[in-house]
């Protein structure tokens, strides 16, 4: 039965002139798991938001959005309200209320049930979501995870037929997404939801989709099963966010069916090659040290736990360190450290081989010291990005200041983005930006503070891509973050960051197949043919490299 | 903070906690009788230590002995009246009804502070909204948004802060560069304020807000423990007020200190306000004997 | 850490400076203040304490401070006391009442916007002892002053009047309200 469907719509934001939505027609049966994926700026959010009403965005709208076979224009307003979920992307802004309590009963009672049906629900929600122990909490005091559960929860306390998501976990660390996205299966098979969502994490999610719709600019390029999608598609730019398997299985052509999931990938390399490996090779030159902390310890308060504890951490220059972690070990503490902004009680903090213990915040950015923090807008506030730049400028006193901001924003490719307000700029763009500005004062030394947070796999790899430029002017990179598949491609050695110590430092080839939990979907598919394999450029270029392919099943 | 221990006073029905923090503190601010005072000042310290624990509990304590020491001193300064001079400053007398009567002040004073310490810790905003939402739901809506934002204002004012003093916002000396800075952040803080507010607007639009009929949840329920307690408290706050309208529990400073009188009607007056301010501490007391009771059966 | 020591250190001076200017007394050295006696030559000026009006308004009254209220309502009956080169109404009266170990409290010029010195209350009975609008009121040789009696230069054979008013003055015969006649 068909609870969704859509037929030849077209959407255009007011002034102006492309298209968001292009003649899009799909229909989603009861019970479909389905994913929306496509570029950023590729029209999936508009096209969410076109099957809920009460928050489709205004513009010229043509075509038409069924639900249950009745226009959707047409369905009265609580059952659009109560039929129909939205779990939308930031977890902390869609949080009205202050208690968790209230906040599930919110949707209920905008329903205008009585107390006592509102009771019963609510208390099944908080169990059905494990969340029963939060029931009393400050919505404030949750995490990110936790926050997107209840969110999830109490969209859920309604009782709706089709869940829709927007890229609900681009905020979280991995764990909580892989929690969350869990929770979604769950509901799918347990309850037989219908579930609609856009994901940047397609690794996670092509597994447990039944079906998977690609958009490319406004229009819907393709949509069926996962592993059709995946062959149709190998080489459309939007394969770039495919699983490694598919990515990997996409550069031979054997015509096995696609892997999707890690063990399906293994199979498929353990059946099809034999092993070889990848030297090791150690680039960085360990000559000079850029940054380097000496047992040093942290704690916030008084009475609380120490959160660096004796970390010992050598940077050298030249080179791109990333240190990794689960949430809370302390990674972005180490950062804020190394910038100047927090101070060790004790041991010491020497950049360039200076001991900095004592000097104050500007003496960190003279050395050449800069930081783009977790939440780049945060790096704005003026209502355009060109506006900061020139603030900037004025405060470090930049000579050249026009040339130099022509020089940045040419080389980052956001000459077009001066003239528009942060808020008004996808995540990757304002990254982007954010970083533009940083580089005004010509650092030697950047930190970056979780970089690939809310940011797809385009996006990603354009960093990267970025990130290397920056490094090949001579700078220093240290990157904290819990994004493995990306520190095994930009970094020239990687850490753990554990009990407040900097755990093993090696080149992220020795770094991730040394670790069997802690490391990237490639390493586990090619551990046991391709030795040292972390990324899929990696594996692919073990494939190529053994060109016959040798097939044991023949 | 959060997770406090669920004890007995606490769980009562908020119109039975908040009738009962009203009329004690009401009374405490109404009353001059030192015994009463005494009695309300014991029974909200006590309270509070078993509420917070006894290390939290004493470093409160000394903060307020001394300032009640302080007011002891003060009244004696601007208040002259009095039979009984101690001695004279620059011309004007230092009495002895003055001094007392500024004890007294002062344990009016720290009692009830130490009341609306107690309240802050038990009613909380739910509580409160909860018995004035059923008034105005809109309101009640209004403010549990506002509780919700404003640790969320001050969490993202600190984040622009800290980046925005190590991109050297902060970099230039003064008050006036200070402060064109801060307004700088500030007016970045509201933008996104706003920002943020059309996330929330639409999150609350989605689950249905403005269909018609919206009703009002809460998670406390009235039990005959609460009624029980609401007579008690009803019956006890009475005879105090009755009592003190009918000036049984006057007490006199100036011009000459009343002698204490304890008149039959009197101690009755005493036990009904004793019993009322040690309620919350006797029933948290209880709760703590009714558990080892009932877990040593276990 | 040096803030708290340089705050610390400015309160003990403070309060140093406070002890040193303040005069102590005793209380037998405070009423023994010695008074001039009166001679052939000496100006001289007529005192009068009355709080008539409170025997007429018994029910308004406190109930403690009944026995404060003589029972002819005089607290201070017509009585010479020397006259001083610019002595005030309000010199003489608290000369007076040191000496005859009469209580009185006032409240400095400095304390109020009328910038005079204003009576809160003699013998016990203050403003707003006996009702709302009670209160003490002087007149001079039978005329209520429009100043207030730190402001009332004295002259020889006058005749001072504190009454204590249960109605704003009305009931004493001043027409230019309470508030010890500042007002």
């Amino acid at each position: 039965m068909e609870i969704l469907s859509i037929k030849n719509l077209s959407f255009t934001y007011p002034m102006l002139n492309t298209r968001a939505l292009d003649s899009v027609t799909m229909t989603v049966e009861q019970g479909d798991f389905v994913v929306l994926c496509g570029q950023s700026g590729s029209g999936k959010t508009t096209l969410l938001k076109m099957f809920k009403r009460e928050i489709t965005p205004n513009g010229k709208c043509s075509g038409e959005v069924f639900f249950k076979g009745e226009p959707i224009k047409d369905i009265d307003d609580r059952t659009s309200a109560k039929k129909i979920g939205f779990v939308f992307q930031k977890p902390e802004q869609q949080i009205v209320t202050d208690k968790v309590w209230h906040e599930l009963a919110f949707g209920l009672e905008s329903l205008g049930y009585d107390s006592k049906y509102i009771r019963l629900r609510v208390g099944e929600m908080a169990n059905y979501f494990g969340i029963s122990s939060l029931f009393h909490r400050k919505t404030e005091n949750l995490s990110g995870g936790q926050k997107q559960l209840l969110n999830l929860a109490s969209v859920m306390a309604m009782s709706p037929d089709v869940l829709i998501l927007d890229e609900p976990t681009s905020q979280l660390d991995p764990i909580s997404a892989g929690d969350f996205i869990a929770t979604l299966k769950r509901l799918n098979t347990e309850l037989g939801l219908t579930i609609i969502l856009t994901e940047h994490r397609l690794q996670d999610v092509f597994p447990i989709a039944d079906k998977v719709a690609v958009l490319d600019n406004g229009k819907l390029i393709a949509y069926g099963k996962p592993r059709e999608i995946c062959r149709e598609l190998k080489k459309h730019p939007v394969s770039a966010g495919f699983p490694s398997a598919v990515q990997i299985y996409n550069s031979t052509d054997i015509s096995t069916d696609c892997p999707l999931t890690v063990r399906e990938g293994r199979d498929f390399i353990n059946n099809n090659f034999s092993k070889r490996k990848i030297e090791i090779r150690d680039t960085v030159p360990k000559t000079e040290i850029a940054v380097e902390l000496k047992d040093a310890f942290f704690r916030y308060e008084k009475e609380g736990q120490d959160i660096l504890a004796g970390t010992r951490l050598k940077v050298y220059k030249g080179e791109h360190f990333s240190i990794l972690g689960g949430n809370g070990s302390g990674k972005t503490t180490t950062l804020k450290i190394l910038s100047g902004i927090l101070k060790p009680y004790r041991g010491s903090v020497f950049i360039n081989g200076q001991k900095m213990n004592r000097k104050p915040l500007t003496e960190y950015s003279r050395m050449g010291i800069a930081m783009l923090p977790q939440n780049p807008e945060t790096v704005f506030i003026k209502p355009k990005i060109i506006e900061d730049y020139i603030e900037l400028c004025k405060i470090k006193g930049v000579e050249n200041r026009d040339k130099k901001i022509a020089e940045i924003t040419e080389s980052l490719g956001i000459k077009g983005l001066m003239d528009k307000h942060p808020y008004d700029l996808s995540g990757g763009e304002v990254q982007r930006c954010a970083l533009g500005k940083i580089l005004l004062a010509n650092p030697s030394i950047i930190l970056l503070d979780e970089p690939t947070k809310g940011i797809d796999a385009y996006g990603k790899i354009s960093l990267a891509k970025m990130l290397n430029k920056i490094k090949s002017q001579g700078r220093t990179i240290i990157t904290v973050t819990h994004d493995v598949e990306f520190s095994a491609i930009v970094s020239d050695r990687c850490a753990l960051f554990f009990d407040g110590d900097v755990l093993s430092n090696s080149v992220p080839q020795e770094f991730f197949s040394t670790n069997n939990f802690y490391t990237t979907s490639v390493s586990r598919i090619c551990r046991d043919r391709f030795i040292n394999a972390v990324t899929v450029d990696d594996a692919v270029s073990l494939i190529k490299e053994g060109g016959q392919y040798e097939n044991k099943n023949n | 903070m959060e997770n406090r221990k669920i004890s007995g006073f606490n769980t009562l029905h908020p119109a039975v906690l908040f009738t009962y923090f009203v009329s004690v503190v009401i009374v405490a601010m109404f009353c001059t009788n030192p015994v009463m005072l005494f009695l309300a000042l014991i029974g909200g310290v006590s309270f509070f230590g078993v509420m917070k624990g006894a290390k939290l509990f004493f470093q409160d304590l000394c903060f307020y002995i001394l300032m009640a020491v302080f007011i002891a001193i003060i009244n004696p300064l601007f208040s002259h009246n009095g039979v009984t001079p101690l001695f004279f400053m620059n011309g004007n007398p230092v009495t002895l009804e003055a001094i007392l009567y500024g004890v007294d002040i002062a344990l009016m004073l720290v009692g009830v502070i130490y009341w609306c310490k107690c309240y802050s810790e038990v009613m909380t905003t739910d509580k409160f909204l909860f018995l004035f939402g059923k008034a105005v739901p809109k309101l009640s809506l209004v403010l549990s948004a506002a509780l919700r934002f404003i640790p969320l204002f001050r969490r993202k004012l600190k984040e622009i802060r800290s980046v925005q003093s190590s991109l050297g916002l902060y970099e230039k000396k003064g008050m006036i560069n200070r402060v064109t800075a801060e307004l700088k952040v500030f007016s970045s803080l509201i933008t996104w304020s706003l920002e943020n507010s059309v996330d929330t607007g639409a999150s609350m639009k989605a689950r249905g807000y403005g269909l018609k009929g919206r009703t009002h949840f809460s998670v406390f329920t009235f039990r005959k423990r609460d009624l029980g307690y609401l007579i008690c408290i009803i019956v006890l706050v009475g005879i105090v007020i009755l009592g003190m309208s009918m000036g049984i529990s006057d007490f006199k400073f100036y011009p000459e200190i009343s002698e204490f009188n304890f008149g039959l009607k009197q101690i009755a007056v005493y036990i009904s306000f004793g019993i009322l301010s040690f309620i919350p501490f006797l029933s948290e007391l209880w709760e703590v004997i009714m558990w080892k009771y009932s877990a040593s059966k276990i | 850490m040096k803030k708290d020591i340089i705050a610390i250190f400015a309160v003990i001076i403070a309060v140093v400076i406070i002890i040193i200017g303040t005069d102590f007394q005793t209380v037998d050295q405070y009423y023994t203040d010695h008074i001039e006696d009166i001679k052939q030559d000496s100006k001289t000026v007529t005192m009068t304490i009355e709080c008539k009006t409170i025997l007429k308004n018994k029910e308004k009254l406190d109930k403690s401070l009944e026995k404060y209220v003589p029972d002819n309502g005089f607290i201070l009956k017509d009585t010479k006391f020397v006259l001083n080169n610019d002595d005030t109404a309000f010199d003489i009266l608290d000369r007076v009442t040191r000496y005859k170990k009469i209580q009185m409290e006032y409240y400095g010029a400095d304390l109020n916007r009328y910038g005079t010195v204003y009576i809160e209350g003699i013998n016990y009975l203050y403003e707003y002892s006996c009702g709302e609008l009670s209160g003490w009121v002087y007149s001079v040789n039978g005329q209520y002053p429009q100043c207030g009696c730190s402001q009332y230069k004295l002259k020889d054979g006058d005749h001072i009047v504190w009454s204590y008013t249960c109605d704003l003055g009305r009931d004493v015969g001043c027409t230019v309200g309470g508030g010890n006649n500042g007002k």
